[in-house]
């Protein structure tokens, strides 16, 4: 029996989990494709207009795995992971909006509630119930859950402990590639939910136009949970979401940290929560006097703007730190070929 | 103290129970162009339309004297529960110099809550500030009956206008003259027949009356100067209008314990449990009961409203046509804000009212 994992949402923060907990069970795992233009319009065909961009490419990664035939689709309900917060209500009635979009989804959808009092939501309480659906071993289920976890432990372990971004995290650790990582003297922190900086179309590979460039990204997966924390005490009333919380406190923390150079805030349309975390970050990072720019994306968002956008910002970058420094001596690779070129 | 509030529908309720805590009132100018112009200057762009009006609100209030904004909070997962603390920071950011004191859900922190409300009583007695809450309430209720009586009889007058000049007038004689609850009853009543006294066409029998209902999110369903005046819009094509969103309902909703079926909007949290296994923060849930509630009681179409991009909403719109298709009801999703076109929005709605009428005819 395959099982169909869409390649959206926050499935980038937890596939190391669910791919040994499925495969563990005996189903045959197939993660959607990456995003492609074909995905969108699947998506866009059968969601509101004014839907934010991931709930989208969400909807069109479904219909993309229905359409290749797999046996279920798995569709979580994401209701808390963190003591009183709660998800986005997009996340609190995504099962109940695909089945009304897809009729033929109806028999297919596999959900429950995932309640959790931290990000790690590998429990009985969470998986028992799934398990059950799949083989009546309660052994098998118990050691699904256990593989699945060890799986999520190393991946973010990857990241917090080795600095590794999500997407060479999992390939660590679900494919056994080789860590590859690039350091530079540039180092920008990059705010932004996993399904917006790791979907390659929808942030038209903003990770590769900056490692380019020979910046150093930082991302909110690699802080640990007591640096996460510790940002949020700042705020009297915090955010309502959880992953909303974790990025502003990111934001805050590169803000205050005195090796990150500049802050990039990206963003897709219609994101409700990062209408504030960008107030926020923009009222604020004045007081920092550290560069803030905000890159908002949508399906029809053209690439070119965006890569002058970002030439300029790490342009800017490179330039303050060298009157910083005193120094001219900061060359970056991409400034290299530039010149070989020239 | 200088206190303000957010415009919501008619301010009557709020100002008089401001009043009744014998602090000075500065009520907040009706939202016009300029509200809206400035809510928008200072709000991120893809915050939700009430933010914006609501900063561009406070701005005023603050320019026409307030010191004080007192508005309620909540607990999410809805964006309105983050506004005021969004807001104090960009009004602050701004220069105004200005005390925010947000009520939130009296369970999330009843110690604050209660050193908030000692605040506001001043040296009054606790007994006064339960007959206070009590008044406001039995004067949010007569408004609120009144408007909704206006609603449907609007749609008959013969002279154009005169339900809304005697509504004015209504609310005028309540904000000057109701301070206790017997003077609220007899004012209530005086309004009552006057009400009864405008002149209106004979009713049509009422299988042929188009009744339509309103849902939608709570601000933008409660506050004409930015829905277009919908309501008033739709009477004057002939149409009854029920708005679901009134400020005494929600306070029944809170007050009321979940047994009261009706009265605590359990009856639509339940009706919606079809479409919603949970709910999601907003008032997505009673909307969808509302629209089922509406279709049993021969409604013959809905009007959904809300502000773009709101969350819950999104959510409500994206279930419409499931809803629409098993109840067999009409509905119409408009989305708000400030780049609303006026005559687009009007050429749907009268489209709109000629679909019920036609099915009205073909039904018969």
């Amino acid at each position: 029996m395959k099982i169909g994992l869409p390649n959206a949402l926050i499935n980038q923060y937890y596939i190391s989990f669910w791919k040994p907990f499925f495969e563990t069970l005996g189903l045959e795992v197939i993660v959607s494709p990456e995003t492609t233009k074909s995905i969108i319009d699947k998506g866009i065909r059968n969601t509101v207009a004014e839907i934010c961009a991931p709930i989208k490419i969400y909807m069109g990664h479904v219909i993309e795995l229905l359409d290749s035939g797999v046996d279920f689709v798995y569709i979580p309900r994401f209701v808390s992971i963190c003591d009183d917060d709660a998800f986005c209500p997009k996340f609190l009635a995504l099962p109940d909006m695909l089945n009304c979009a897809i009729p033929e989804l109806k028999d297919k959808m596999i959900t429950h509630h995932i309640v959790s009092d931290n990000d790690d939501i590998a429990t009985l309480q969470n998986y028992f119930d799934i398990g059950k659906l799949f083989t009546n071993d309660k052994k098998l289920i118990y050691q699904a859950i256990e593989n699945g976890r060890q799986k999520w432990q190393e991946y973010r372990n990857l990241c917090v402990r080795h600095k590794c971004n999500s997407k060479i995290a999992n390939d660590a650790v679900l494919k056994g590639i080789n860590i590859e990582k690039n350091s530079s003297q540039i180092k920008i922190g990059l705010i932004g939910y996993v399904y917006n900086i790791y979907d390659n179309f929808i942030s038209m590979n903003i990770m590769k136009k900056l490692a380019d460039a020979g910046v150093e990204i930082i991302t909110f997966e690699m802080l640990e949970d007591i640096q996460i924390e510790k940002q949020l005490q700042r705020f009297p009333k915090k955010l309502f979401w959880t992953f909303s919380n974790k990025i502003i406190a990111a934001g805050y923390h590169f803000l205050e940290d005195d090796n990150i150079d500049g802050v990039i805030h990206a963003t897709a349309f219609g994101c409700g929560p990062d209408a504030f975390i960008g107030k926020y970050l923009e009222l604020d990072s004045a007081e920092y006097e550290k560069p803030f720019m905000t890159i908002r994306v949508d399906e029809h968002t053209g690439e070119n703007h965006l890569q002058t956008r970002l030439e300029a910002f790490v342009e800017m970058l490179i330039k303050s730190k060298q009157e910083e420094m005193k120094n001219d001596d900061i060359i970056l690779p991409y400034k290299e070929e530039m010149e070989s070129a020239a | 103290m200088k206190a303000s509030f957010p415009y919501m529908g008619t301010q009557t309720f709020y100002k008089k129970l401001i009043e009744l805590f014998d602090l000075d009132v500065v009520p907040p100018p009706v939202p016009t162009k300029r509200t809206i112009d400035l809510g928008v200057k200072y709000s991120p762009e893809f915050v939700c339309f009430p933010y914006k009006v609501m900063l561009g609100t406070y701005i005023e209030a603050i320019e026409a004297g307030a010191d004080t904004i007192i508005t309620s909070g909540g607990s999410g997962p809805c964006r309105a529960g983050i506004y005021s603390e969004v807001h104090e920071k960009t009004l602050k950011k701004l220069g105004y110099d200005v005390e925010f004191i947000v009520f939130d859900d009296l369970n999330r922190d009843p110690k604050v809550f209660m050193q908030k409300l000692e605040k506001i009583k001043g040296k009054q007695s606790w007994l006064k500030v339960i007959d206070n809450f009590w008044t406001a309430y039995e004067l949010s209720k007569a408004v609120d009956g009144l408007q909704k009586e206006i609603e449907i009889k609007r749609a008959y007058e013969i002279e154009k206008g005169s339900f809304n000049a005697l509504f004015n007038d209504i609310l005028l004689d309540f904000d000057r003259n109701a301070f206790t609850r017997k003077e609220i009853k007899k004012i209530y009543k005086r309004s009552k027949s006057a009400l009864k006294a405008v002149k209106c066409t004979k009713m049509p029998p009422k299988k042929d009356r188009i009744k339509i209902g309103i849902v939608g999110e709570i601000y933008v369903v409660m506050e004409s100067s930015i829905n277009m005046n919908i309501a008033e819009v739709l009477n004057s094509l002939g149409c009854e209008v029920t708005r679901s969103m009134f400020i005494s309902e929600w306070l029944n909703h809170a007050i009321y314990p979940k047994i009261f079926r009706k009265k605590s909007g359990q009856l639509l949290v339940d009706n919606s449990r079809k479409y919603m296994d949970i709910p999601i923060g907003g008032h997505e849930c009673h909307n969808i009961g509302n629209i089922i509630e509406y279709k049993k009681e021969g409604y013959d179409g809905i009007i959904h409203l809300m502000p773009f991009a709101c969350l819950p909403e999104l959510i409500t719109q994206s279930i419409a046509p499931n809803i629409s298709k098993d109840y067999e009801i009409p509905i119409m999703t408009l989305s708000l804000d400030e780049q609303t076109g006026i005559a687009n929005n009007l050429t749907r709605i009268e489209a709109f009212v000629e679909l019920l009428k036609k099915n009205k005819g073909e039904n018969q």
